[in-house]
């Protein structure tokens, strides 16, 4: 018999063998790369935390940062409500980095941010991952921006404000005062809150220790 | 002129998917301001639109027509997110940068376009190197856009500095609008160039 290839049966089946097949092939292949996507994930945080302690080095090969990060940086316990926390030990003096995730305008933005236990100053800060408007918000993982927080002072009240300033960066570090990115006033906005709630954090923690 | 070649000339000039098709227009504008990413966009694009093409025109004769579309968007789904799975595994920053550009090949016209067009009735051999000359169609006019956008935007060629320090890059070269010129003017001087052939004959 001739199956009718419109009919209601061989539509439906036809479909959901099609799909099943597709499915089927993209769950192999995500299992199969996974290791490797893990892997990635988890240079990249690696990279993240060197460049929040002002430890990475331009164009590192992997190798030397997973050694630079073996010998440097102490993973602590994170207490509840951070993802991760770091200690490095730099010049004698420690430092610690907090992981923190925080709303964005699209979706979480998730940044590295280390400071002294007392936090006087940032050390440095480094966005792991983002989803703003690229070309706006998503500047904000460009070096010009996360560079301005490397030395910045603290506000007594342990804030650091994203403002509207020249455009091209606030290079003064006593006025806990960094420039946001023109026309990501709300990503502006969000990653103070970030870097605010990261800097609490890293005063918990040192208080802790 | 044997059909493989005449596919071939049409994807590249004469029924070009951006100058002639104006298709896949949205990716021309977003990712053409660094030429890396550009190429890695037109690898993604050409590959699912291949492979796209091939499958469709495969298993075209079993397909009812009723459900013609959800299957053509499910395969060009299925070969963007192994193209995605691929970037993230192997090429990490790059997928970084690219971030939701990759997913939205899905919905780059070239695809769905080439697949009615052209894989609906035509063999699957034909249908793959009709993805393949419009993925280069689409490219060749993407590189260029980029080339110049790059070279502009950021005195750079492929990242590498080509300009002196006392060059002031032209800012507006690497966002969007100036890709809404470019695209026109390119648009405007095939088409006025291809009338003029036209007029000859």
């Amino acid at each position: 018999m001739k199956v009718k290839k419109e009919s209601i049966g061989y539509v439906v089946s036809f479909t959901f063998a099609v799909c099943l097949v597709f499915v089927l092939l993209l769950a192999v292949a995500n299992q199969v790369t996974l290791p490797q996507v893990e892997a990635n994930k988890r240079f990249a945080r690696q990279v993240a935390v060197l460049k929040a302690f002002g430890l990475a080095k331009a164009d590192a090969a992997r190798a030397e940062v997973e050694s630079v990060y073996a010998s440097s940086v102490k993973e602590l316990k994170a207490p509840g409500g951070i993802g991760a926390a770091y200690k490095a030990e730099i010049d004698g003096q420690a430092y610690l980095a907090v992981q923190v995730t925080g709303a964005g305008l699209w979706g979480p933005i998730t940044a590295i941010l280390a400071a002294d236990p007392e936090v006087q100053r940032i050390k440095g800060m480094d966005i792991l991952d983002q989803q703003e408007t690229p070309g706006l918000g998503g500047r904000i993982g460009e070096a010009w921006f996360v560079d301005q927080f490397a030395g910045e002072k603290v506000s007594p009240e342990g804030t650091v404000a994203v403002r509207q300033g020249s455009g091209k960066g606030d290079q003064d570090k006593e006025n806990s005062q960094v420039d946001a990115v023109t026309g990501a006033s709300r990503t502006s906005d969000f990653v103070q809150n970030l870097v605010d709630s990261a800097l609490k954090a890293i005063k918990e923690l040192g208080g802790s220790l | 002129m044997s059909p493989e070649k005449k596919v071939m000339q049409e994807g590249l000039w004469t029924n070009n998917p951006i100058f002639v098709q104006v298709l896949g227009i949205c990716s021309t504008l977003a990712v053409t301001n660094n030429l890396r990413n550009t190429l890695i966009m037109v690898a993604g694009v050409t590959f699912a639109t291949a492979m796209g093409s091939l499958t469709l025109s495969t298993i075209k004769d079993f397909m009812p027509r009723k459900v013609r579309m959800i299957v053509q968007v499910l395969v060009h789904s299925f070969f963007v997110i192994i193209v995605d799975i691929l970037l993230r595994a192997f090429l990490p920053a790059a997928s970084k940068q690219l971030g939701p550009y990759v997913g939205l090949i899905i919905t780059n016209c070239i695809l769905m376009g080439r697949a009615e067009a052209f894989a609906a009735g035509n063999k699957p051999w034909l249908s793959f190197l009709d993805g393949i000359a419009n993925g280069l169609g689409y490219g060749w006019v993407l590189v260029s856009l980029a080339f110049i956008r790059e070279f502009l935007g950021f005195g750079s060629i492929f990242g590498f500095k080509v300009m002196g320090d006392g060059f002031t890059p032209w800012t507006i070269m690497v966002m969007a609008p100036s890709a809404f010129f470019l695209v026109a003017l390119a648009l405007w001087a095939a088409n006025t160039y291809k009338a003029k052939l036209g007029g000859k004959k």
